[in-house]
């Protein structure tokens, strides 16, 4: 599972130079055998390292961006992204928001 | 003499008679014909026609064929090739006590078949060999009597017994024409679920760590004072059973609350902007990622 946040100056006319903000936080286990090294066989993995989202948890993730001084309008967009297996993943829940500055 | 004779042999078949009864063990199949024959779960539909749609569309229905992967793996690389042991019955339960439960009933000699079955399905898709390897075992798959028979009274053994022949349990108990009804909670605990949905746990002692789910759930859902079933959420579509690869499921197991807040920065105090003398337009981003499940997300 992974929370993937993006900041898009839209004052910037090319669309694929807007992108000025991009992080993502990957909720994930590591499966280890007994000498601690990672595996993915179920007959293998002996133990995990946990770094899962716990049931009856919330977890918060805070970001601060500071966009250039000519900056007007800026996107946010938030997805939550889940991988049942490999690489397909499908968004579960998105927000997106258009924000205007004043400028100078 | 004869009469006493006779008396010990009829002693002796009334033994064998109960015994078996009370194994559930009628006899080992040699063949998956036999085998599906034995566990006819078709017989199912003709009286429970919904839920059998249900399970059709289920995991359950695949669980053979959807898991080829990993256990064609276990079996060419982990058995074969790790512990360069033979594939025996016993290795094959390693993956087919869940996967396939019946298998439980197959002999030594058929459950080899099918595990080579498996690696053959695998190794050889698209094939004919391959893809006549991979129809025969989709007709194996944790199906009716995978879980209303043959687990149901794996959980509590010593208190239930070994399953009765032939019986169906469940959690209502009504009385049916087509076979003996057996009344028990079992099958509506989590416990029952964690049999398979968790870490493996085989006669001979080795683990086998498919999924982790009742670990969570018990050391931590539990332990916050969760109280839910696993019943109560993932069979909300009866035998369905809907979990991660329903994304509808997943959704409603998951919170999200994200909060936007523009703002401008004091002039001066941001290093690399074009114009150090101007504000900089800024927002802070909280989102908040809430996991209402009893489970660990992600978690198979």
């Amino acid at each position: 599972m992974v929370l993937e946040v993006t900041a898009k100056d839209l004052t910037i006319k090319d669309p694929e130079k807007q992108e000025v903000f991009r992080s993502e936080k990957n909720w994930f286990e590591i499966g280890v055998d007994m000498d601690r090294d990672m595996r993915y066989g179920a007959w293998q993995i002996k133990e995990t390292i946990d770094l899962t989202l716990p049931p009856k948890q919330t977890q918060k993730e805070d970001y601060l961006i500071n966009f250039d001084t000519d900056t007007e309008k800026v996107e946010i967009e938030a997805n939550l992204w889940y991988y049942l297996k490999g690489s397909k993943g499908d968004i579960i829940h998105s927000v997106k928001e258009t924000i205007s500055y004043e400028t100078d | 003499m004869k009469l006493c004779t006779m008396y010990r042999v009829l002693i002796g078949l009334t033994c064998l008679v109960f015994l078996s009864a009370q194994s559930g063990i009628a006899k080992e199949a040699e063949s998956i014909d036999e085998l599906v024959a034995m566990f006819d779960e078709s017989k199912c539909a003709q009286c429970h026609e919904q839920i059998y749609n249900e399970w059709q569309h289920s995991w359950h229905s695949k669980a053979i064929i959807s898991s080829l992967g990993g256990m064609r793996n276990f079996i060419a690389v982990g058995v074969a090739k790790e512990w360069n042991a033979k594939l025996t019955k016993a290795e094959v339960l390693k993956c087919l006590d869940c996967h396939a439960p019946t298998v439980n009933y197959a002999s030594e000699k058929l459950a080899v078949e099918i595990g080579e079955m498996i690696v053959t399905a695998f190794d050889k898709k698209g094939t004919p060999e391959g893809d006549k390897a991979k129809s025969e075992l989709s007709r194996l798959s944790v199906g009716c009597l995978g879980c209303h028979n043959v687990k149901a009274t794996s959980v509590a053994r010593g208190l239930r017994g070994a399953p009765v022949a032939g019986a169906i349990y469940g959690p209502n108990g009504n009385d049916s024409d087509g076979h003996e009804s057996i009344e028990t909670v079992d099958l509506s605990r989590s416990v029952f679920c964690m049999q398979c949905h968790g870490v493996y746990k085989a006669p001979d002692g080795e683990t086998i760590k498919c999924n982790t789910l009742s670990g969570s759930y018990q050391n931590t859902y539990m332990n916050l004072g969760g109280s839910e079933t696993c019943q109560d959420c993932h069979m909300k579509k009866g035998h369905l059973f809907p979990g991660g690869h329903d994304l509808e499921t997943v959704a409603e197991g998951l919170g999200f609350n994200v909060e936007i807040t523009s703002y401008r920065h004091l002039p001066g105090k941001v290093y690399g902007v074009k114009d150090s003398t101007k504000w900089v337009p800024s927002v802070v981003i909280n989102a908040f990622v809430e996991n209402k499940t009893g489970h660990r997300i992600p978690d198979g």
